[in-house]
């Protein structure tokens, strides 16, 4: 970010979100956002990461505990086909991982409600096909 | 829509109900609030009259006086005109967010009824809380009755809400002195007030969901000089829109306010600077001493901050003595205005001899008689040409004689 | 420049008497002040309240007042509270008592060769307001004795403030009040 003298930004440290006026922003999805240099979304740590989560849609039960719990906002929900009582309607639902932000910091895995985890922390270097293929199975109430 | 208030052309008001009125007048649409004395009645007052259906705000009553500020932070940030009153140890607490005010440029009004700092817990008038927040960043007004209690009210919203200001502004007025002395005040009538203090004009409101904003930003070093910097550059830069205010509020009014008072000042040989009710009473002593051929003026402060730097050195331009009253005792140190006039008067080419009282801590009263002392331990000086006292003396304070350097 | 001092307890009403009374001086165009000295004190507490009239602003703020009346609306205070403090050649003392004038002189010699004046204002406000708030009928005592107003005109303004907070039954019976103080005295 360039830094700039005292005579050129607005008053009273505040940030704006976007570079133009938007209107309905909640139903915008990220990627199409004209985010400012401001935004946190410029600012990613996913250099860090040294694990990664993997995401298996097959356990998920879009309880959305990862969407809130992740603190870099990397969790992507989007509206898709789902089958309900036997019909097939668009929800919301938990698709898989923003891996341009997300740090690897692990959260979202140990919130993950459903046995087996839906999210497993990996080696950034394995690879989604074989993680998936060597799921692990129920684990059951520990007695 | 708020009922009018039909108003006499005078009014018996203390300083709090002139302060409420002028709340009421610019239509202040959140005042959050933790009452203390003695300012409980301003705020007591303007929730009456939200009640009563004469006035359309929002009253929230907060659960500190940290809260009640943090709560106003939030309303201007959101986008409305806000005020709230203080004193003492509920202005102490609400420090912390009153640099935080300063630094998001919300343009809050605070009337600071002032008040002693404890220990020991005193509800009385004096400096401290002044003198206190004197470096928060605020715009600093000083009255000294409820007349000008009200008109430098109406006037905060003005100067601070103005784009090329945008900063918080603290209205003062002596605890009790004036906050509870009720005397007469021409009032305006209430489309006359809204009208000179005009429709709040928001500038980055959060609730502008077009445009959303961030209030509260951290910044570390690579931000943080510049920040407070543009926020330095605004303040001493405002003292061209105090002026414009004050003169419109003159054409309106016929009522004159400038950023430095001078009383008897023309030909005055010796002068005494002071703050607040003090002032008036500073002034009559003069008044007495001038039948008896000792040219004495009066300076003041009505802007504390900015601080008038040139305007107070003018001011003093030609007197041989002044002498400082401060009505607060800085810690292990000489009284402010002795040392913020001093400074100015640095640079002036003749320096006239300077000295500090110290006087009416926790509200201890400041006599006539005690005002006539001052004169002529000060005329002494002017005569001899130097100090014929110690810079700093104390009045009215029972016990050996107490004095530095 | 005139200069009043009430002597009271906190809660016979002194500032709300000296508030009203500044109100209805400020109507004939003269300059008011009314203030008091405040505590923490609690209700019953001696204290004083003053008033300043005059017909320029007024900007002394000293408390410190010699006073051209005195009034003494608890009938104790005479005797405990020091109600000749910075008294001048000329002041007078408007007091409530139950005692006549000569009674009182006696009791407390110190009033002696002073212009004192003297009513109940305790009875009178019990038996038309029908509590023991004293400060109305001062007020009319004070109109009776300094003789800066018509009680008529005096009686007019003073329902005008009383107007303003009060429900009318109460109004009535300061007026009576108020008038009474003023026959009575002397
Ligand atoms: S690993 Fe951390 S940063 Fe990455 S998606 Fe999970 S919670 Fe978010
Ligand atoms: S916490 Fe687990 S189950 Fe819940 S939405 Fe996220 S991945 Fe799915």
């Amino acid at each position: 970010m360039e830094l700039r003298g005292w005579d050129e930004f607005e008053i009273g440290s505040v940030l704006f979100s976007f570079n133009e006026k938007v209107e309905n922003i909640p139903n915008v999805q990220q990627e199409d956002r004209s985010y400012s240099e401001n935004n946190s979304f410029q600012a990613s740590v996913a250099h860090w990461r040294v694990e990664k989560p993997i995401f298996n849609v097959d356990h998920c039960i879009d309880c959305f505990f990862c969407w809130i719990y992740c603190p870099d906002s990397s969790i992507l929900a989007r509206e898709k086909e789902v089958e309900k009582k036997g019909e097939k309607i668009m929800e919301q639902s938990m698709v898989g991982i923003d891996y341009v932000h997300c740090k690897g910091c692990g959260v979202c895995s140990s919130v993950c409600p459903t046995d087996p985890k839906s999210l497993l922390m990996v080696d950034e270097h394995d690879e989604e096909e074989r993680v998936l293929a060597n799921w692990p199975k129920k684990e059951g109430k520990e007695k | 829509m708020a009922e009018k208030m039909e108003l006499h052309e005078v009014e018996v008001w203390d300083g709090n109900m002139a302060a409420s009125h002028a709340l009421r007048q610019a239509q202040v649409d959140v005042v959050a609030a933790y009452p203390i004395t003695p300012s409980t009645p301003i705020v007591q007052n303007y929730s009456q009259f939200l009640a009563d259906g004469q006035v359309d705000g929002e009253f929230v009553m907060v659960e500190s006086e940290h809260a009640a500020m943090s709560g106003c932070v939030g309303a201007a940030a959101a986008g409305g005109r806000v005020a709230t009153a203080t004193s003492s140890q509920g202005f102490a607490l609400m420090s912390e967010v009153l640099y935080q005010a300063a630094g998001m440029r919300l343009p809050i009004v605070l009337c600071v009824v002032n008040r002693a700092l404890a220990s020991p817990l005193n509800v009385n008038g004096d400096h401290s809380d002044m003198y206190m927040g004197r470096d928060a960043g605020w715009i600093n007004l000083c009255s000294y009755n409820p007349q000008e209690a009200y008109d430098l009210t109406l006037m905060s919203f003005k100067i601070g809400e103005d784009l090329d200001v945008r900063l918080p502004v603290m209205m003062h007025q002596d605890g009790f002195i004036c906050s509870h002395t009720a005397q007469s005040v021409r009032a305006l009538d209430d489309d006359s007030a809204y009208k000179f203090v005009g429709d709040y004009i928001p500038k980055n409101p959060m609730l502008d969901f077009e445009k959303p904003v961030t209030y509260g930003s951290q910044t570390e070093e690579d931000w943080h000089f510049e920040h407070k910097a543009r926020q330095h550059n605004d303040h001493m830069n405002s003292f061209p829109v105090i002026e414009r205010v004050f003169k419109e509020f003159k054409e309106l009014t016929g009522r004159e306010y400038n950023l430095v008072e001078k009383y008897h000042m023309d030909d005055a040989e010796i002068a005494l600077v002071a703050l607040g009710t003090t002032v008036e009473s500073a002034i009559l002593t003069a008044e007495e001493l001038r039948k008896e051929g000792i040219k004495a003026g009066v300076v003041s402060l009505r802007v504390l901050r900015p601080f008038p730097f040139i305007q107070i050195a003018e001011a003093l331009k030609g007197v041989k003595a002044v002498a400082t009253l401060d009505r607060s005792l800085p810690g292990g140190a000489l009284g402010m205005l002795y040392n913020e006039i001093t400074a100015s008067l640095y640079h002036s080419e003749h320096r006239p001899l300077v000295t500090n009282y110290i006087y009416g801590l926790g509200g201890r009263d400041m006599t006539i008689g005690h005002l006539k002392e001052v004169f002529k331990e000060t005329k002494a000086n002017a005569d001899a040409g130097k100090l014929t006292v110690p810079i700093q003396q104390f009045i009215g304070l029972r016990g050996p004689k107490l004095t530095f350097y | 420049m005139t200069e009043i001092r009430w002597h009271s307890r906190a809660g016979q009403g002194a500032v709300t008497g000296a508030k009203g009374l500044a109100d209805v001086i400020a109507g004939t165009g003269k300059e008011v002040q009314a203030f008091a000295f405040y505590g923490s004190a609690k209700r019953g507490a001696a204290m004083t309240a003053y008033n300043r009239i005059d017909d320029k602003p007024i900007r002394n703020h000293e408390k410190y007042m010699r006073p051209d009346f005195v009034f003494v609306i608890d009938p104790g205070l005479t005797y405990i509270a020091d109600i000749c403090l910075n008294e001048k050649d000329d002041t007078k003392y408007i007091i409530t008592t139950h005692l006549s004038k000569e009674e009182l002189l006696k009791s407390k010699p110190e009033l002696e060769g002073k212009s004192v004046h003297v009513l109940d204002c305790i009875k009178i406000s019990q038996e038309t307001i029908g509590k023991p708030i004293p400060n109305a009928p001062m007020l009319g005592a004070y109109i009776k004795v300094s003789g800066v107003l018509e009680i008529d005109y005096f009686l007019d303004s003073f329902k005008k403030v009383l107007g303003k907070k009060l429900p009318q039954k109460i109004i009535d019976a300061n007026m009576v009040a108020i008038k009474r103080a003023y026959d009575e005295v002397n």
